[in-house]
């Protein structure tokens, strides 16, 4: 399955496909110019339509706690990435990426994470992997 | 007597002429092969021999001697086997999937090349847009074929259901014979009224009474609820299924637009996937505001406890009043 979403991931890249990941509504909220890594811990994941969002709380550098949120795709979607919710349970450590919002909130469109030292990509979703005739 | 000859001659000319354009006025089904791009313009050509849509489906269905009756023996066969789960085979946020999603190959009136052109001057000036689906509306049809995510097909011999995880979106092909509802009863709404019947192992329907929409956000053109869609749907093979698609909208455009739709069943190794509700209230950091340079924002975090304090954003801070 990780084969073939690399695979399919690399090409829908290759073909400028990935851009289109506000599939549900404007992505004109999110600067996309920018990209903004964080490390956390997961504080919830949640999993719903149309849009699933990954809540991170970030330990700033005075000991302050902000919790970050990280919309991506819904469930469906998702599972086609190969990220399931009990992937990500409270707690988890992780290390984010995300196009910061333009209003100064902190939420983010998020791009992809590594947890547990692995690389995942929630907008390989929309890689179309055929069904065996 | 050679003037009889001639004249004869001419005649049986004539009747060769006529016959021969009756042999190519039934499109049959063309394969998006290497001959594509001839293909599309057989069918773009059989298409604009037409008024409107319900000549062009009734032409389809005479052609076809009012087409085949199925049973519930005929449904385990491959053509009307459509079980699985599939998405929108390629194509992104463009109608016509064959190019790019800020190009079209609709021949748009003055008044579709208009409203279209206002779209590209707000997302020009503003850098965004706001899309009507953002609080769960449904696309409408024919938008409904351009929309990514999970759908599944349902072929029975009375009905067959056309599904999209989106809003739970379900499209209905009445194939028992009925006809549309009548006019004086009739009411426009966001996937109108569809009837179909079959023919050759295709699903050939014909939809009416729609309201206005867009084939998609951002240049993607407008419909009118005028609009009318002819498909023809078929299982080309073990996991795809295409669709021609033929739209008559006399106020957007000035030649119907043919596309060929197409959908592809997803690997699904581990019964994982599955088509789940969809509603924009479930969760509250879904909920997004139409700004007042007609763009999108999110109104209220809750992750974050006071909104308006931390947004730069006007709107925000004015729908938190």
């Amino acid at each position: 399955m990780m084969k073939q979403l690399l695979k399919h991931g690399l090409f829908l890249a290759s073909m400028g496909i990935v851009g289109a990941v506000h599939a549900h509504h404007s992505g004109a909220m999110f600067d996309d110019t920018k990209v903004i890594e964080l490390t956390g811990v997961v504080k919830e994941f949640q999993y719903t339509n149309p849009h699933s969002w990954l809540l991170v709380d970030i330990t700033n550098s005075d000991g302050s706690v902000t919790t970050w949120g990280f919309e991506a795709e819904g469930p469906s979607t998702l599972m086609r990435a190969g990220i399931r919710k009990g992937d990500l349970p409270p707690g988890t450590p992780i290390t984010i990426r995300g196009n910061p919002m333009k209003d100064g909130r902190s939420g983010s469109a998020w791009i992809d994470a590594v947890v547990n030292g692995k690389t995942i990509n929630p907008r390989n979703g929309f890689a179309v992997i055929p069904a065996a005739e | 007597m050679t003037e009889l000859k001639a004249a004869a001659r001419l005649s049986l000319l004539g009747i060769l002429l006529v016959a021969a354009d009756a042999l190519t006025a039934q499109e049959d089904w063309l394969a998006k092969d290497a001959n594509w791009n001839e293909h599309k313009t057989r069918l773009q050509a059989f298409g604009e021999r037409f008024e409107n849509a319900w000549e062009l489906y009734t032409y389809l269905q005479e052609t076809a001697n009012g087409g085949k009756a199925l049973t519930w023996e005929d449904m385990p066969k491959p053509a009307y086997n459509w079980s699985g789960v599939y998405t929108r085979t390629g194509g992104g946020l463009s109608f016509d999937p064959d190019i790019r999603a800020n190009e079209t190959t609709a021949k748009l009136t003055e008044a579709g090349a208009s409203a279209r052109q206002r779209k590209i001057d707000l997302i020009t000036s503003t850098g965004g847009e706001y899309d009507p689906l953002s609080d769960c509306r449904p696309p409408s049809f024919p938008r409904w074929a351009t929309e990514p995510f999970l759908h599944e097909f349902v072929v029975t011999p009375n009905q067959t259901w056309l599904m999209n995880e989106m809003v739970n979106d379900v499209r209905r092909v009445y194939t028992d014979g009925r006809a549309h509802t009548l006019p004086e009863d009739a009411y426009a709404s966001a996937n109108g009224d569809t009837i179909g019947f079959w023919t050759d192992g295709m699903l050939v329907t014909h939809t009416t009474y729609l309201i206005s929409g867009q084939y998609q956000r951002g240049t993607q053109p407008d419909y009118s609820d005028q609009v009318e869609v002819v498909e023809r749907w078929k299982k080309v093979d073990g996991n795809t299924l295409e669709a021609d698609y033929w739209v008559f909208d006399p106020v957007n455009l000035g030649e119907p637009w043919y596309t060929r739709q197409s959908w592809t069943q997803l690997a699904d190794d581990d019964n994982f996937l599955r088509l789940r509700y969809w509603d924009c209230r479930e969760n509250q950091n879904n909920d997004i505001l139409e700004k007042n340079d007609g763009t999108s924002q999110f109104s209220d975090f809750d992750f974050i406890e006071n909104d308006a304090a931390v947004s730069t954003d006007e709107d925000v801070r004015q729908a938190a009043e």
